[in-house]
């Protein structure tokens, strides 16, 4: 079997990939480990708007619901509001995640791509140092596929970085360890997406409500596996829904499990090959979310690779457009934030009450990390600046010359 | 008295991969899409039982 190209993955950095890649006249294979696209779900499923000025979904299929905004409590149930009328309607969607996935590997077919599904890879076909292809698991058989390119898209769990000498071990300490329940019949009226924080509630991480319609809410944790102790989230998570009066009457239809990595990004380019979204570790360590990211990645290394084909060329060198890319939209927001939330550990919950207390009147202009974090930095005791700026001198010079 | 070593439960695990990604010595990969611990590179550092958001990871010893 012989391709341009094989994406192993087919979540949604895989399939966007893909079709970039194959639009660019690339013949692409996707592996994919599991029966179906986008199942089981492993995510929240809030997404920015921003994916509306993209154009790389079609459809409305995937929107469970819109945002209108946020509200972040503090230990002390202190409330800081973003509301969507005050961002020109800016937040965002709940999506239903299966939906979303099938319908952009449903684009990236359309494109041209194959999609191969049960196919899991089990190490890279190596000429000599050079990658030439994966070997992949298919039922009881095994299969070789060659490729001039081959792209690690296989997620939290990545072995493909491995496997080509790159270092993706994640620390536990860079790691969200997360469970969700999909719950009806609750009592949740607006299209607010709550969060809660506070280490007895989440330790180094927060407690998500987010509403897919009408008295259905995905009700998640993410605590920082450092912290975890074994089932440490869902009994955590067990005990908010238990103390929520919203929660008295649901019912689950949807329990998962999951893992967010909130680290800094890996190297991403070898020789014939590249790595993307949560393989590259390309999420946001704050909010841990990384679907953007997969969209806007997955369109830069489509594009790149099918540059690449047309050169014939598949050197680290010619693949690191993808890298500069990539870093140039997103890579500097991930090492920005990785600072605040290695900031946010060192902060009591008293400070998050006082925080919050401050910010429980602004009317913010921007809804995104970003603009809480500039809002929550003007606000924070003079101590804590310090503290940061003498632990994080370093990191922050190196950001700041970028 | 053999060694102490972390067994995922497949009846219990939700196949997030939280497990695979913090193992240092990467013994831990997919088997039939759960989590499947390798007992011969398995250092029993616990890290894999501690992550685990639902408890699926015990502890077996061979």
């Amino acid at each position: 079997m012989k391709y341009d190209v094989v994406i192993v993955g087919s979540g949604p950095a895989g399939s966007v990939t893909a079709r970039f890649a194959a639009e660019g006249g690339a013949k692409v294979l996707v592996i994919e480990r599991r029966a179906e696209v986008g199942v089981p779900v492993f995510c929240g499923e809030g997404i920015s708007r921003k994916i509306d000025e993209w154009k790389i979904i079609e459809g409305k299929r995937w929107i469970a619901g819109r945002m209108d905004g946020a509200r972040i409590y503090s230990p002390d149930k202190t409330c800081v509001t973003l509301r969507a009328e005050q961002a020109g309607n800016e937040t965002g969607y709940v999506i239903y995640r299966d939906i979303f996935d099938q319908e952009l590997a449903r684009s990236a077919i359309k494109a041209g791509a194959t999609f191969m599904m049960n196919t899991q890879a089990i190490g890279l076909i190596k000429q000599g140092d050079k990658i030439i292809g994966v070997r992949a698991k298919r039922f009881d058989g095994e299969l070789e596929i060659e490729a001039s390119i081959v792209v690690g898209a296989d997620g939290v769990e990545s072995k493909i970085g491995q496997w080509a000498g790159i270092n993706t071990h994640l620390d536990s300490k860079d790691l969200e360890t997360c469970a969700q329940y999909t719950l009806t019949n609750i009592d949740v009226k607006d299209a607010y997406c709550d969060f809660y924080l506070g280490k007895e509630i989440a330790p180094g991480g927060y407690i998500w409500v987010f509403p897919k319609g009408k008295n259905v809410a995905n009700v998640g944790i993410g605590i920082l596996a450092s912290l975890s102790e074994a089932g440490r989230a869902k009994k955590l998570l067990d005990e908010f829904i238990t103390k929520d009066p919203r929660m008295k009457n649901g019912s689950p239809i949807r329990f998962l499990a999951g893992a967010v990595p909130v680290a800094n990004p890996v190297e991403t380019v070898r020789d014939n090959l590249l790595l993307i979204g949560d393989a590259a570790r390309h999420v946001d360590p704050i909010t841990g979310g990384g679907l953007t990211h997969c969209l806007e990645g997955g369109k830069i290394a489509g594009e790149v690779i099918a540059k690449a084909i047309k050169a014939r060329d598949f050197s680290q060198g010619f693949l690191s457009e993808y890298e500069t890319r990539w870093k140039e939209a997103f890579g500097q927001k991930i090492k920005r934030n990785y600072l605040v939330k290695e900031l946010m550990l060192d902060m009591d919950d008293k400070t998050f009450n006082k925080l919050a207390y401050e910010l429980k009147d602004v009317k913010f202009e921007e809804i995104s990390t970003h603009g809480l974090v500039k809002e929550v930095a003007k606000h924070l005791p003079i101590s804590t600046k310090l503290n940061a700026l003498i632990k994080y001198r370093k990191e922050i010079k190196e950001i700041k010359k970028k | 008295m053999g060694k102490p070593k972390a067994n995922v439960d497949k009846k219990i695990c939700l196949a997030c991969g939280g497990c695979i990604s913090v193992c240092p010595q990467d013994a831990i990969s997919w088997i039939g899409n759960k989590a499947e611990v390798n007992p011969e590179k398995c250092i029993s550092c616990a890290i894999c039982i501690k992550t685990c958001p639902i408890g699926a990871i015990g502890v077996e010893v061979y």
